[in-house]
């Protein structure tokens, strides 16, 4: 099976063209760009543009794997908080009450609502979870080239980009509370600090794995020096 | 189609980019880590002390909802409820918010609010709907402390509270409780803020807080008196019912106030001791300095009189009686009863004033004074003071029958003093005689007597009706006829004598004509004799006719 990066060619996200790269998947002056750089004392590194509309044109996404992780360990960082603080202020005339993710978890689930218990742990805590702990599995299995199940960890990857759109589940419920349980001193919502920690998280992990480059999971057999320059565009990165 | 070849297809357009940076993604993540470590630093902040308070148990407590509360303001949260050690207590950790650190003074006191009915109205009623909280007293120490021993009862008086405290000594508490009201002219100006029993257990120390700026009425010439309830008395003088307010009667309360022509004093000092006097009559009642027992034996029925029956000289209220007891005279087989009374002299003012003056005068003892009253004919009596009621009271007055008759004895150091048979028991003896009497009354042979008499009458006018009346019917036509014949006589006789041709008229007339020429030549006589009163004796002289009326 020969893949477009084996022979240089790369294909514009944007308008889809597909752009030869060169043999060795350098753009043809990208030595001469480099000897400028090199000459001038500057470090540019040259960079291929798809002729037609001028986008960035690369055999795997750009710093994938450093942005996916980047934007893993700030979906963690924010996933304490999140979790820790208080999610809604509720005043349910004459008792009120502040719950973190989990409590009103808790409370619905004593309440008798399980079926509500369980759709709102699962999408709260059980989904941020796993989508941080799969992404990290992939960023690290693609990292060591590993040959472990490729197809199986795509179709973990699509899952991920599927119900990441349901984690802002509990936003919607609290910003939804909110506008609607306005009943002056008798019953009012207010969201609590963890709205936006929960809301990082989520959008934090959608955008790791946006960023996250499936293909990746596929370069097995690539040498790592060559799945550098693939993932930085340039063939050019083997010269190194 | 023909394969597109590799070497056709485009070539792209070389950029050229700085490089040597760490990607900007970087950014995030760090971003993020310091946007959660501030959160986490905020709420670790946020957060203020946390304390254990022991209670007795948690009632009403739930971990993790029931609030602590100062001034009804949520200040923390019941973290835990666990049983301490020996399982004889409960220990609540709480976290306090931390604006409320401040809470966790050392001498802060703390309690369980729960709706409660009691002292002065209803209280909590709130955690009826919200469920049991903790509230708070916060105390004014500098030191913090983070273990405390909950109240079982909110605290009658907080710190925060500008006012003073109070010591009153009272025998009987009576339905006084932690949070009863003061009141100073039927206002509350303060509450019972604690209530012990003294070691001796005869007493009762109460504690009372007066709000400023009332404390100030609280002077060293203050009384107090228990308004506990409804005091509802009955004496001589009719029915009492006294009441502070409504709220009294249920929860009982203390009231203060000043006896009439007390100096206003100056304000008492914080902790004063005060003595709570049973209700209001013995607060206001000058404090007696003399007591003077006295023994009364009275022979007959005492029903009305009791402890607390009024002992009366004169009208005013001197005394009491303390009580009442039977006793048997096996002399005489009689039931007679002895009754103690207290007299406070004092109470009859400049009279008693002057009594001990002319004491000292004289060098007489009380006892001789006394014996002197007697001899005058003072005497003790059972008197009615309320013939509704049927109460009694004692009274002390003058028996000028008695004079010179008992001596005050004196038995057991207390003076007896001579007793009259009291005046109901008198009126009550001629009712009775009276009664006797009527009971003695033939009634039905009067009864008897009088139908006869009627009787009789009956027949006597039947009588009368049959015989008499026919006669005098007879008698009535006869005079009548009489009277007819009377009148004719009478015109007959006018006719005769006064009519002017009657013959008596002329005759009449004529003889009163020669009356008068006779007085007429009498006179002439009389005048002549007047101026010549010689002739009687030798004659008429022919010159000197007697002068007169032709």
């Amino acid at each position: 099976m020969i893949r477009g990066a084996d022979v240089g060619l790369a294909t514009c996200a944007t308008c889809e063209l597909v752009v030869n790269l060169g043999s060795d998947g350098a753009p043809p002056d990208a030595a001469q760009g480099e000897a400028q750089g090199g000459a001038q004392g500057e470090p540019w590194r040259p960079r291929a543009l798809c002729p037609r509309c001028r986008t960035p044109v690369r055999i795997r996404k750009r710093n994938a794997r450093t942005h996916a992780i980047a934007l893993l360990v700030a979906a963690a960082a924010l996933y304490f908080p999140a979790n820790a603080l208080t999610m809604m202020h509720t005043e349910q005339f004459p008792v009120a009450r502040d719950d973190t993710i989990l409590s009103g978890v808790v409370f619905l689930w004593e309440r008798g609502s399980w079926e509500l218990a369980v759709l709102v742990f699962a999408a709260s805590i059980v989904v941020p979870l796993l989508k941080i702990g799969s992404l990290g599995f992939l960023i690290v299995t693609t990292a060591r080239h590993s040959a472990w199940r490729p197809r199986a960890r795509t179709k973990l990857y699509r899952v991920l980009e599927v119900i990441g759109h349901w984690s802002m589940l509990d936003v919607f419920v609290v910003a939804l509370l909110t506008a609607v349980v306005q009943l002056g001193r008798f019953a009012s919502v207010a969201p609590g600090p963890a709205v936006l920690p929960f809301a990082g998280v989520v959008v934090l992990t959608m955008l790791a794995s946006a960023s996250f480059d499936p293909r990746a999971i596929w370069d097995r057999g690539l040498s790592r020096g060559l799945s550098r320059g693939l993932s930085r565009g340039l063939r050019g990165g083997l010269r190194e | 189609m023909s394969d597109p070849r590799f070497e056709d297809l485009p070539v792209p357009v070389v950029h050229h980019h700085k490089r040597g940076w760490p990607s900007a993604v970087w950014i995030v993540p760090i971003v993020a880590i310091v946007a959660a470590g501030a959160l986490a630093l905020r709420t670790y902040l946020r957060a203020g002390p946390t304390i254990q308070i022991t209670f007795e148990n948690a009632e009403g407590l739930e971990a993790g909802k029931s609030d602590v509360r100062y001034r009804n303001v949520p200040v923390g949260k019941i973290d835990r409820i666990e049983l301490t050690a020996d399982q004889r207590e409960i220990i609540v950790t709480v976290k306090l918010n931390h604006g409320a650190a401040s809470l966790a003074a050392k001498d802060s006191r703390f309690w369980v609010e729960r709706p409660r009915i009691g002292v002065g109205g209803v209280s909590g009623f709130g955690t009826l709907l919200s469920g049991a909280y903790i509230g708070v007293d916060r105390g004014s120490d500098k030191d913090t402390s983070d273990r405390f021993t909950g109240l079982e009862k909110p605290p009658g008086v907080t710190h925060d509270q500008i006012g003073r405290r109070f010591r009153i000594d009272a025998v009987d508490a009576g339905s006084l409780a932690v949070r009863s009201p003061v009141y100073l002219l039927r206002q509350q100006v303060g509450a019972i803020s604690d209530l012990e029993l003294a070691e001796d257990g005869k007493h009762v120390y109460i504690e009372i807080f007066i709000d400023s700026p009332y404390d100030r009425a609280v002077t060293d010439t203050a009384v107090f008196w228990n308004t506990s309830g409804l005091d509802v008395s009955l004496d001589a003088t009719g029915l009492h019912v006294d009441t502070q307010s409504l709220a009294t009667v249920v929860a009982g309360g203390i009231a203060f106030g000043f006896r009439d022509g007390d100096p206003p004093g100056k304000p008492a000092v914080e902790n004063a001791h005060f003595k709570l006097f049973e209700d209001r009559a013995h607060a206001m009642a000058r404090p007696d300095a003399t007591r003077l027992p006295l023994a009364l034996r009275f022979h007959q029925t005492v029903r009305g009189v009791s402890a607390g029956t009024a002992v009366d000289f004169e009208g005013v209220r001197i005394g009491q009686v303390d009580a009442v007891k039977l006793g048997y005279e096996s002399t005489r087989h009689e039931f007679f009863s002895d009754i103690d009374a207290t007299v406070y002299p004092e109470r009859l003012g400049a009279a008693y004033a002057g009594l001990v003056e002319e004491g000292q005068r004289t060098g007489k003892t009380g006892l001789q004074m006394l014996q002197a009253l007697v001899a005058r004919g003072l005497r003790a009596q059972l008197r009615s003071g309320n013939l509704l009621t049927g109460q009694f009271y004692i009274g002390l007055g003058w028996f000028p029958g008695e004079r010179g008759k008992d001596a005050v004895a004196e038995r057991d150091g207390v003076w007896v003093v001579p007793t009259e048979r009291g005046g109901t028991d008198q009126i009550q003896d001629q009712v009775e005689s009276i009664v006797a009497k009527i009971d003695k009354i033939p009634f039905e042979a009067i009864g008897g007597d009088v139908r006869d008499a009627t009787h009789a009458a009956t027949s006597l006018i039947g009588h009368l009706d049959r015989d008499v009346v026919p006669s005098a019917q007879q008698l009535v036509g006869q005079a009548g006829a009489a009277m007819l014949a009377l009148r004719e006589s009478l015109t007959a006789l006018r006719d005769n004598v006064a009519a002017p041709d009657s013959a008596i008229q002329q005759t009449t007339r004529a003889t009163l004509e020669q009356l008068e020429n006779a007085a007429r030549s009498l006179r002439g006589l009389a005048d002549y004799l007047q101026h010549h009163p010689e002739s009687i004796l030798r004659g008429r002289d022919a010159g000197s006719e007697p002068k007169g009326h032709p």
